[in-house]
């Protein structure tokens, strides 16, 4: 196997007296889909948040492709090829796809014109190149469907140079079909060979369908990871519920 | 067409054409009455821009009718009694220069006082409307014991800072028509030399708010900041100082309203640009503007200050009406395109 983009070793996080991450170690390979599993309040959030140069970590180290860094910002963090897609996409509905995709980053001609024609060329393309033909980027988000308002995030994402793409629960807004599409998008970009995926999510059976590599996280440790085939359902289903036996939790529903 | 935001006021702004050069009996588009009512349309049309822009990127000032007022005084003021600190005469050059020094470090200050201190800007430039509003009473009693400033000289002769901005533009345009065989006085001489400088200045200001708003970078960043700042803050948009940068904006529009009207009647007043911030704002969501910001075009607005202004000049020109059905349409019509704007807006995001 390749060396891994980024590498975490023995992450911590701690807010005041309240430790988030508790020593978190994660590999994210490039061509892979890494599976982020966890329950609410696991720190799934935080260990993005810190990857994404939001937080910075109380100790443990992060490298990129073998070289320790430090991001004091988000800014530092997406020029080192990390590009965080939040729930919420920061997007903005009454804007057209294409002002949408080039947001503080609009390709500039004489006078601080915007090269219109060639940024919907590129939008248009790059959406295209993860599964959307989106035939009008002069479109209002507002008018696009949710699963192709993640695409744009994605492209947008990728077309600025994320090496780590960060995926927030992606499929977790969107309906059963969408969430499939959504899917599809990850595949794709998988393809590409080029660009690591971290996959965060509550759902077991899209993150098998994706999935390359887990990482289960509670309470802000890691209580298990594994390669696809090293992880069999049984013990996924086990680790989703936050390392409590099945049998245990029907005998504590059974009390009731 | 349908998704262009200023069509409903495009067709609003024909039938008010339509109706005044009827109700009128052309009277309001000859020769004199054109000018006129180009003259109250360039007026509003300045503000409006500057107020339209600022609402684009999610806030409001209503601090422009007060700052009309403080330019207009602190311009007059300097023409009349001299430079402040005793430097001796003011030109016309110096007293506009030093009029929009200070409102625009006033725009800085407001605009500052909002994005730092998180506070509605309907609030914090509610609070400037009366702080200038007062400074301008003030200033006119303690200096000038009077709070008008009337028959100063004419600069318009010798002074051309005072000539572009009071002065006569378009004159070829009158020239022409009066080659052609219209606009004659009753001696069958040429009638109107030109339009009143102000039309020249709403062609520039809303011409660059136009270009800058549907074609430059800078455009994009004030769209962004009004539809969802977090968003465009997470893009690396400069929210703060788009929306710094307009305050300043909206405060250099009011001191050319005052410019303008300063040079060309050589008078000013405390009670000068009243209730104007509310006029400007009224333009702007007549010519499509969402309240709640993001969206909106310079083009809607053009449509809004020549409705508005034809309007309010009506009883110019049906002398049978009362002025005051002049409030009547207007609060009407404001409503209306509330309405018609939230439904644009509804259908482009889905209808959340």
């Amino acid at each position: 196997m390749a060396e891994p983009y980024l590498r975490v070793e023995n992450l911590t996080k701690r807010f005041g007296p309240f430790t988030a991450l508790g020593g978190v170690d994660l590999e994210v390979y490039p061509g892979e889909v890494h599976a982020l599993l966890g329950d609410n309040g696991a720190g799934k959030s935080t260990l993005i948040k810190t990857l994404a140069g939001v937080h910075q970590p109380s100790s443990g180290q992060i490298y990129i492709e073998g070289k320790p860094v430090n991001f004091r910002s988000p800014r530092d963090a997406s020029a080192a090829g990390i590009g965080t897609v939040y729930q919420d996409l920061a997007l903005n509905q009454l804007m057209s796809v294409t002002r949408n995709f080039f947001m503080g980053r609009e390709l500039k001609g004489p006078l601080g014109t915007m090269r219109m024609d060639e940024m919907n060329q590129i939008a248009h393309d790059e959406m295209l190149k993860i599964g959307i033909d989106f035939s009008d980027p002069t479109q209002a988000v507002g008018t696009m469907s949710g699963g192709q308002r993640q695409t744009l995030a994605i492209a947008r994402a990728i077309h600025f140079g994320a090496k780590v793409l960060i995926l927030d629960e992606p499929t977790s807004a969107l309906g059963q079909k969408q969430q499939m599409g959504v899917l599809k998008t990850i595949k794709r970009v998988r393809a590409r060979g080029d660009i690591a995926i971290i996959f965060i999510t509550h759902n077991e059976i899209h993150s098998r369908l994706v999935g390359d590599r887990f990482t289960f996280l509670a309470l802000g440790k890691v209580i298990g990871s594994g390669t696809a085939s090293e992880i069999s359902d049984h013990e996924m289903r086990r680790l989703m519920s936050g390392g409590a036996e099945m049998g245990d939790l029907k005998q504590e529903l059974a009390e009731i | 067409m349908i998704r262009r935001p200023e069509i409903g006021s495009f067709i609003v702004m024909i039938v008010i054409i339509l109706a005044l050069a009827l109700a009128s009996d052309g009277k309001a588009f000859n020769a004199l009455g054109l000018k006129n009512n180009i003259a109250i349309i360039a007026q509003y049309g300045i503000i409006a821009t500057g107020a339209a822009l600022l609402m684009i990127a999610g806030e409001f000032d209503l601090s422009i009718g007060s700052m009309i007022g403080f330019a207009g005084m602190s311009m007059a003021m300097m023409l009349k009694w001299g430079l402040p600190f005793g430097f001796g005469e003011a030109t016309p050059f110096l007293a506009f220069l030093i009029t929009l020094a200070m409102t625009l470090s006033i725009g800085w200050v407001i605009g500052t006082v909002v994005v730092r201190s998180g506070l509605s800007s309907f609030i914090v430039t509610l609070a400037f409307l009366f702080f200038m509003r007062g400074v301008t009473e003030v200033a006119f009693r303690l200096i000038n014991q009077s709070t008008q400033i009337s028959g100063l000289p004419d600069y318009k002769q010798e002074s051309w800072v005072a000539d572009i901005l009071g002065g006569q533009v378009f004159g070829w345009f009158y020239d022409l028509w009066f080659m052609l065989g219209g606009n004659l006085n009753r001696r069958g001489e040429q009638w109107v030399e030109g339009f009143d400088a102000r039309f020249l200045w709403w062609l520039i200001i809303a011409g660059a708010a136009w270009f800058i708003l549907s074609r430059t970078q800078l455009g994009n960043w004030i769209y962004a900041t009004g539809d969802n700042k977090e968003a465009a803050r997470a893009n690396g948009v400069p929210v703060n100082a788009v929306k710094v940068g307009l305050f300043m904006f909206t405060a250099f529009c009011a001191t050319m309203f005052a410019a303008c009207q300063v040079f060309d009647t050589n008078t000013s007043d405390a009670a000068k640009g009243n209730l104007m911030e509310l006029f400007a704002i009224a333009i702007a969501v007549v010519g499509g503007t969402l309240m709640t910001g993001g969206f909106g075009s310079v083009l809607g607005v053009i449509f809004g200050a020549i409705t508005v202004g034809l309007v309010s000049n009506a009883v110019f020109f049906i002398p049978e009406i009362d002025g005051a059905w002049f409030r009547v349409f207007l609060g009407a019509i404001l409503l209306a395109a509330v309405f018609a704007n939230e439904r644009i807006r509804k259908r482009i995001t889905g209808g959340i």
